[in-house]
């Protein structure tokens, strides 16, 4: 089942078009790989399914309802979490509660007024307190956690969102090597009970955890398919590639 | 890294409660009806400042508007006072619309017969204003500096209308009820221990609330929306909503401030309108701690206290003495004084912490 489809999409800022005529389908449990140069309209891409950006034509459905052009809190509570190409965290809350905010189904103020519990007894918490390796970090002030530890950090608190279509934009820019690999078991575990699309850049990351990626290129569709056959077609190679083949 | 005691929730809680009944028993110890009002000020001034440190150190929304609410509700506390003195048969105008030759009663004055009408607007209207003025302002995602200059322009507004209308408000003169603010039956004397001990128990009623509610989970929502609005929005939260209300909430509390205040001086002009108290409520709480409602309340007091017991000569430079204050404390003490007491107790790795923060800030 399509759990994320995009119909023609567009997006045009003033007379310069980003985006033309994009489709783009995913299925649920699926992991989807995010390529292409940089100005493709990846991220852009991402903006337009979070309602950050709102489009200039076509569609987006999620679970089978039309999403287009809510707003953003609106899109995330149908679970649609996102994680940003530049990590944002709260700088100035402890890790703790950096992942307390992004904890819970309640968003409306009123019912947060009455509520004082900590999710530190939820199953959940401690699981992606295990899997980001935050545990002896947690009353340490976000400003003030390595690049990677905040990379983990917004992606531990994508995931205590417990969205169904996770949106994550280079998730592993300015890891170290070892970093990233433990990213790419993050993901792999993901994959299944949640449906993610990945933009990313490292291709070895790529390699390691994609099934099926999408290659952009000047805002519209150039190849999608498996890693096999997106290494070995002739046009990605050309404008992305190199002639030399994927590193 | 373990909690301090500084963010030990139940040593804060204490440390307030402490701080409260302490203020409550200063009439006991001066028996100086001159010293009782003052002090009764400076409390006045400290909700005030507890306005600012929610809004602006909870909710990052620095507004230099907190005068509004309070200047209003000094106006409405004002005509509750003077239509208690004016009598429906044989006195039913204020004189000072007699001098300025009106005959009839405003309809604006005319809720204000009753005492517990009167009393509702003076809090309702200015709550009502500063949720209005919110929503037209997180509605459409204004942030940072320009939340400043649109309450500042907002204030300034109504300090000119205040001032022009002079029938109706007494302009510049201000309005002076004749007699001190009556509830059932008695007259609360502004410099007796009963008007103390209301504007106690406004301060310590009101910041206890907004400290519980800080606490709550809608208080770290607002303290992450602080940080980064927008990734407060991709968790699901909407921004402009918490905003709102947060700014109404401090709206109510400096209306609150500007009931008590005519309370105890009996006097409203369009002084309170002006931006120099506004700015100075600012101040006050940067002073104290802004991120912290008992530091922007020990800022009012501190800063008053100094103002008051200055000198004659040097009144005439206060608001320059007042900006090298500010200045001291932007870059010395960027969290406040308050900041010197979680350093006590945090030992050296919050130390650390602070000064990293105010790094990571200044880069920002």
């Amino acid at each position: 089942m399509a759990l994320l489809e995009l119909r023609n999409v567009g997006k045009k800022y003033g007379d310069f078009t980003v985006i033309d005529g994009f489709n783009l389908t995913v299925n649920k449990g699926e992991l989807r790989c995010l390529l292409g140069p940089n100005g493709a309209g990846k991220t852009t891409c991402m903006d337009l399914i979070s309602g950050r950006q709102k489009l200039t034509k076509g569609q987006v459905f999620f679970q089978g309802e039309d999403i287009t052009g809510e707003s953003e809190h609106v899109i995330v509570r149908r679970g649609i979490g996102r994680k940003f190409q530049v990590p944002a965290v709260f700088k100035e809350l402890t890790v703790s509660d950096n992942l307390e905010v992004a904890f819970g189904k309640k968003k409306g103020p009123f019912s947060n007024m009455l509520h004082f519990g900590r999710s530190a007894g939820v199953k959940r918490y401690k699981e992606i307190v295990e899997l980001t390796n935050l545990g002896d970090r947690m009353n340490t002030v976000a400003g003030l956690l390595s690049h990677g530890e905040t990379q983990w950090l917004e992606i531990g608190m994508v995931l205590m969102q417990d969205a169904n279509l996770l949106l994550m934009d280079e998730p592993t820019a300015g890891m170290t090597e070892k970093e990233t690999y433990k990213t790419s078991q993050i993901f792999n575990s993901l994959k299944g009970s949640h449906t993610l699309i990945v933009v990313e850049h490292d291709m070895s990351f790529v390699r390691e955890i994609a099934d099926i990626i999408t290659v952009m290129h000047m805002g519209k569709l150039l190849a999608e398919g498996p890693i096999s056959e997106i290494e070995t077609n002739r046009l990605v190679r050309e404008v992305y590639l190199g002639t030399e083949g994927i590193h | 890294m373990k909690q301090s005691l500084y963010q030990n929730r139940k040593a804060q809680w204490a440390a307030y409660l402490a701080v409260f009944a302490l203020l409550a028993m200063v009439p006991l110890y001066f028996d100086n009806p001159f010293v009782i009002n003052q002090i009764a000020r400076y409390t006045v001034m400290a909700m005030l400042a507890v306005s600012v440190s929610l809004v602006w150190g909870y909710g990052g929304i620095l507004s230099l508007g907190q005068g509004l609410a309070f200047g209003l509700a000094g106006y409405g506390m004002a005509m509750t006072m003077q239509m208690q003195y004016q009598n429906p048969e044989t006195d039913p105008i204020p004189s000072f619309m007699l001098t300025n030759e009106l005959d009839y009663l405003p309809w604006l004055w005319e809720p204000f017969w009753s005492t517990p009408v009167g009393l509702f607007l003076t809090l309702a209207v200015p709550t009502a204003i500063f949720m209005g003025i919110g929503i037209l302002m997180f509605q459409a995602r204004v942030a940072g500096v320009f939340v400043a200059i649109m309450t500042l322009a907002i204030l300034a507004a109504w300090y000119s209308m205040a001032y022009d209308m002079q029938p109706y408000t007494a302009g510049f003169n201000g309005i002076s009820p004749p007699l001190p603010f009556q509830i059932f039956g008695y007259l609360i004397d502004p410099y007796g221990a009963p008007a103390f001990w209301i504007c106690v128990a406004f301060l310590a009623l009101l910041t206890c609330g907004a400290k519980f509610l800080m606490q709550s989970k809608f208080g770290l929502v607002v303290q992450s929306i602080r940080d980064d609005a927008e990734r407060a929005r991709f968790l699901g939260y909407n921004v402009a909503y918490y905003q709102v209300l947060l700014f109404t909430l401090s709206g109510f509390i400096a209306a609150s401030a500007g009931l008590c205040w005519v309370m105890v001086v009996q006097y409203v002009s369009p002084t309170s309108l002006e931006l120099s108290l506004s700015i100075s409520a600012v101040v006050w709480a940067a002073v104290g701690g802004r991120l912290s409602l008992m530091g922007a309340i020990l800022g009012a007091f501190l800063v008053n206290g100094i103002q008051s017991y200055m000198g004659d000569e040097l009144q005439q430079i206060w608001m320059i003495i007042l900006g090298f204050i500010f200045i001291g404390v932007v870059l010395f003490l960027p969290r406040g004084l308050i900041g010197v007491v979680e350093k006590i107790f945090s030992g050296k790795a919050a130390t650390t912490d602070a000064k990293v923060i105010a790094q990571v800030r200044e880069v920002a």
